[in-house]
């Protein structure tokens, strides 16, 4: 404390000097209009500054919630989508109506995926909804981009999706321009690219034309966008085009997908198993 | 220094205030130099005058003339820096056989060749503060340097002249 005093002592010209210019700069501010216009502005163009920064970190810190819910409304909107879309009226004289079980039998759910493999041979996803939200294995899974899977099994909580990237899981497609169908399957490598299978060499293939989930398909609702065809070729005596398709959804980058429940898949099932066994 | 020389030190620090504010507030040369006499009390101050004592007078006299100006603070910022800046000043002009332990500031002790450049710092310190305070923006940086220059140059004339006449004592 007395050494305090001592360097208070030895200092007291500067101190004495320090002072007397705070009070003259207090007053510059405070009693001139100008200068005090010039600290007021100046410092609220600080402020301003300041808090826009830390307003552009915060949003970024809330982008995760937004895009949650950003997520939910896009399924709402989706299964708006497919509702509409399923009343189109086809271009037919028939006295034909959509009934109201068939406009309604989509409804898309906005999920997290929080595990994801892009680079096995067989890929599978991880996904944060399961029974408890409705959802059961075997219903489709899309991105905001295109098609993404098919859901393998749930838990109450979480389910496991069967990724398009997965040698043994295929999807029935159709050519958009030109209605051609086929089939779509993962060779097991490169996880922006597919083969369309099945498209006889007799029908026409045109490179840019978009590749759609088809209309017979248990899973996918009709005209999910798969991917665009990328490279048309003909191996000498096949019976098929070898068609690389570019995929839509960037696996890498995932993070939420819609799982699309179809309220009919039970009934369509059933009927199928009704089929007589050929022989 | 005795209560006569004491007495006269005072007296003339009066004159000079009441002269700046009453005759020389509204006078500019060509509207960049501007004469500040009232200084004089800073520049004539006796060399072992204490600083703090210093300090508190330029306080004093600038908070004075800042009332007469309308410019609060701003004079007396100047010169209290000013004030503080002295003890510099005569360290960086130290003649070669150093000062002279009864010498006081004058033309005619010192000489012109240590007078002139010591008046010029504190004249341009002073000066350039004060403009650059009262512009209060950069961009007018150029013109309060000329302001500064021309008015510490007409300070130089007229205190040389002050000088010349106090010669003869």
């Amino acid at each position: 404390m007395i050494q305090l005093f001592q360097f208070l002592a030895r200092q007291r010209v500067i101190l004495l000097f320090l002072l007397l210019e705070l009070v003259n700069v207090w007053a510059v501010f405070k009693y001139n209009a100008y200068q005090h216009s010039l600290y007021f502005n100046t410092t609220n163009q600080w402020a301003a500054s300041i808090l826009s920064t830390t307003q552009e970190v915060k949003t970024y810190h809330q982008l995760r919630i937004v895009n949650g819910t950003l997520a939910q409304e896009n399924a709402r909107l989706r299964t708006e989508l497919l509702r509409l879309k399923s009343q189109q009226q086809p271009l037919t004289k028939l006295p034909y109506y959509v009934s109201e079980a068939m406009l309604n039998r989509y409804q898309a759910v906005a999920t997290r995926v929080i595990d994801q493999s892009t680079r096995m041979s067989q890929n599978y996803l991880t996904i944060d909804k399961g029974r408890a939200d409705g959802i059961l294995p075997g219903m489709a899974v899309i991105s905001s981009t295109g098609v993404v899977g098919k859901v393998m099994s749930c838990t109450e909580n979480l389910a496991l999706v069967v990724s398009i990237l997965h040698t043994s899981n295929s999807v029935s497609a159709k050519l958009k321009r030109s209605g051609e169908l086929g089939y779509i399957k993962w060779p097991g490598f490169q996880s922006e690219v597919a083969d369309m299978m099945d498209v006889s060499k007799y029908k026409k293939v045109v490179k840019g034309d978009t590749v759609v989930t088809s209309d017979y398909n248990a899973v996918f609702p009709p005209n999910i966008p798969i991917g665009i065809v990328a490279k048309v070729g003909l191996e000498k005596d096949d019976t098929f085009h070898d068609i690389k398709v570019m995929l839509f959804t960037q696996f890498s980058t995932l993070q939420y997908v819609y799982v699309i429940k179809n309220r009919l898949a039970g009934q369509q099932a059933q009927l199928e198993t009704t089929k007589p066994k050929s022989e | 220094m005795n209560v006569n020389v004491n007495f006269k030190w005072f007296f003339s620090v009066v004159f000079a205030i009441a002269i700046q504010v009453l005759f020389l507030r509204d006078i500019a040369i060509a509207n960049v130099a501007f004469c500040f006499i009232y200084i004089w009390f800073l520049v004539k101050a006796p060399m072992q005058t204490n600083t703090w004592i210093l300090l508190v007078g330029s306080m004093f006299v600038g908070w004075l003339i800042d009332i007469f100006y309308n410019t609060h603070g701003m004079h007396a910022f100047a010169c209290v820096l000013v004030a503080w800046l002295r003890p510099v000043y005569f360290r960086i002009l130290t003649p070669a056989n150093g000062y002279d332990e009864r010498s006081s500031i004058s033309l005619a002790e010192m000489k012109w060749l240590w007078f002139f450049p010591y008046l010029f710092l504190m004249l341009m310190s002073h000066h350039l503060l004060l403009f650059i305070l009262e512009a209060g923006d950069w961009t007018l940086l150029g013109f309060s340097l000329l302001k500064a220059l021309s008015s510490s140059l007409l300070g130089m004339a007229v205190f040389g002249i002050l000088e010349f006449f106090n010669r003869h004592e």
